[in-house]
C-alpha cells in the first residue's frame, strides 16, 4: 500500500506551491526580542531591583510573568532604553547607582503596566 | 569623579585589552572636500581604503542632498551598501579606539558648532594618541589633522558618538557582537547586494556557526538568486547546528518543493509544524500548500512519516 502511494506521488505533475519562506528580518527581530527578554529577566533577578519592586507592592514573580507576555516590540524598546543608560550598558552585572536603579525600576513598572510615567513607554490599548 | 562630557579617559585603552596607547593608519587615502561635501569626501576615503576605486565626485549624487547642503546618515549607509560594503555603526569612544587599533578607519559625525547652531561635519578618524591626548583625522581640506581629545569628544558626543565603518563583507569589526554583525549583513541583503550578502553571511557563520539569522539569510539570498541546491545546503547546515528551528524546516520544505522533491518537502513541512513556535500559522500554510500539490487531504496523519 505504502509503495503504491509513493509511485502515485512520483508520477503526479508538481503544481507550484505558493508557500512562503520565512524572511531573514523576521528571524533577526525574533533573536533581538529574545535577547531583550533575557536582559529584562536578568534585571528582575537582581536583589536590589526585587527589593525596590517589593517596596512598591509588586510581586517579582508576577512581574516576571508579565515579562513573558511582552510583545517583541515592547521587549526590544525596553532593552534599548536599558542599553542607553550610562553605567549599565548591556552588562546587568554592574553595580547600579541610585538614580539608575530608580530609573530602571520605574521603567520596569511602566512597561509591565503597573505605572504610567514615561511617555515613551507605549501602552497596549 | 566627574563623569561629564569632558571625560576623555574612555579614549585610553584599558591596560588589559592589549591595545596600544597610540596608533595611526597610514593606508587611508585623503580626498579634500569641496564646499559642504564632507559626506562624499569621508565616504570616498573609507571606501577607497576598503579597495574600491572611488572619488568624492562618484559619490556626491548618492549621498549629498543639496536642499540641506549636507549628507544624512541613512544616505551614507545606503551608499556604502550600494558599493557592496558593510556599513557598521559604532557608538562609543572605546569602540572607536579598538577599531582604529585593529587597522580600520571610522567616519565620525561631529557637531563643530553649537547645540543651538549646529555645524555637522563628517571626518575620518585614522589615528589616536591617548598619552599625548589627540585624535588624528582626515578632515575637510586637512589630512592627518590633530584634534585634542577634549575637543574631539565634545564635538563627537553631540552626535551620540555616531561612527561608521565601511568594510568588505569578509571582515568582522573588532568590536562586533554577533547580533550587530549579522544585522549589518542583512542590510546588504535588503539593499539587493546579493554577492556581498552571501559573503557576509558566510563570514558570520565561520565565526558563529550556530547563528540562525545568518543561516536563514544565506539560504534566502541563494533562493533569491535561483540557486536552489545551494539554498538547500545552507538550510541543512543550519538544521545541523539548530535542530529545533521551525523556520529552517519551513524554508527547506519550500526549497525541496521547488526542486520537485515532494515527499521530502512534505516531511520538512510537517517537521516545521511539529516544532511550532510563533510562526506556526505560516508553517501550516506551507504544509497545506504542499499537501494540496501532492493531492493529499490537508489533515493530520494521511501518510505514515516518510523517511528522507
Amino acid at each position: 500500500m505504502f509503495m503504491a502511494i509513493l509511485m502515485v506521488l512520483i508520477c503526479m505533475p508538481w503544481q507550484s506551491a505558493m508557500a512562503a519562506m520565512v524572511g531573514t528580518e523576521v528571524v533577526i527581530d525574533s533573536a533581538r526580542a529574545e535577547q531583550a527578554r533575557a536582559v529584562i529577566s536578568k534585571l528582575l533577578a537582581r536583589e536590589d531591583i526585587q527589593r525596590a519592586l517589593i517596596a512598591q507592592g509588586i510581586d517579582p514573580l508576577e512581574a516576571q510573568a508579565r515579562v513573558d507576555s511582552l510583545s517583541d516590540r515592547e521587549a526590544i524598546r525596553f532593552a534599548e532604553k536599558v542599553e542607553q543608560l550610562p553605567a549599565a550598558g548591556s552588562s546587568v552585572a554592574w553595580v547600579l547607582g541610585l538614580a539608575v536603579l530608580v530609573f530602571l525600576v520605574l521603567l520596569i513598572t511602566d512597561i509591565l503596566g503597573y505605572t504610567d510615567i514615561f511617555p515613551f513607554v507605549k501602552k497596549k490599548a | 569623579m566627574c563623569s561629564c562630557a569632558g571625560n576623555i579617559s574612555r579614549y585610553r585603552p584599558e591596560p588589559l585589552n592589549g591595545l596600544p596607547l597610540r596608533h595611526t593608519l597610514d593606508d587611508v587615502p585623503f580626498f579634500p572636500q569641496a564646499d559642504y561635501q564632507c559626506g562624499p569626501a569621508a565616504l570616498a576615503m573609507t571606501l577607497a581604503w576598503s579597495g574600491l576605486a572611488v572619488t568624492p565626485e562618484t559619490l556626491t549624487a548618492s549621498v549629498y542632498t543639496p536642499a540641506i547642503k549636507g549628507s544624512i546618515q541613512p544616505a551614507m549607509i545606503g551608499a556604502a551598501r550600494r558599493f557592496g560594503r558593510i556599513a557598521y555603526i559604532i557608538s562609543a569612544p572605546e569602540e572607536l579606539i579598538a577599531e582604529i587599533a585593529a587597522g580600520r578607519p571610522v567616519i565620525v559625525l561631529q557637531n563643530l558648532g553649537l547645540s543651538w547652531y549646529p555645524v555637522w561635519h563628517y571626518a575620518v578618524a585614522i589615528g589616536y594618541d591617548s598619552k599625548a591626548g589627540y585624535m588624528l583625522l582626515h578632515s575637510g581640506k586637512i589630512p592627518r589633522k590633530r584634534m585634542p581629545l577634549k575637543l574631539f569628544n565634545r564635538t563627537w558626543a553631540r552626535s551620540d558618538y555616531w561612527g561608521m565603518m565601511t568594510i568588505p563583507p569578509n571582515m568582522i569589526p573588532a568590536t562586533a557582537t554577533e547580533a550587530d554583525f549579522v544585522e549589518s549583513v542583512f542590510g546588504l541583503e535588503q539593499a539587493g547586494r546579493r554577492q556581498a550578502a552571501l559573503e557576509g553571511y558566510q563570514t558570520a557563520l565561520t565565526r558563529w556557526p550556530a547563528n540562525l539569522a545568518a543561516g536563514i539569510g544565506l539560504a534566502n539570498v541563494y533562493y533569491a538568486m535561483g540557486n536552489l541546491p545551494a539554498a538547500e545546503h545552507a538550510l541543512r547546515e543550519t538544521i545541523r547546528h539548530i535542530p529545533e528551528s521551525g523556520a529552517a524546516y519551513n524554508n527547506l520544505a519550500q526549497v525541496l518543493w521547488e526542486q520537485g522533491r515532494g515527499p521530502e518537502a512534505l516531511n520538512a513541512a510537517r517537521t516545521a509544524v511539529r516544532l511550532g513556535g510563533g510562526r506556526i500559522d505560516l508553517y501550516q500554510e506551507t504544509l497545506t500548500e504542499i499537501q494540496k500539490g501532492l493531492g493529499l487531504q490537508p489533515s493530520e496523519g494521511n501518510l505514515p512519516a516518510l523517511d528522507e
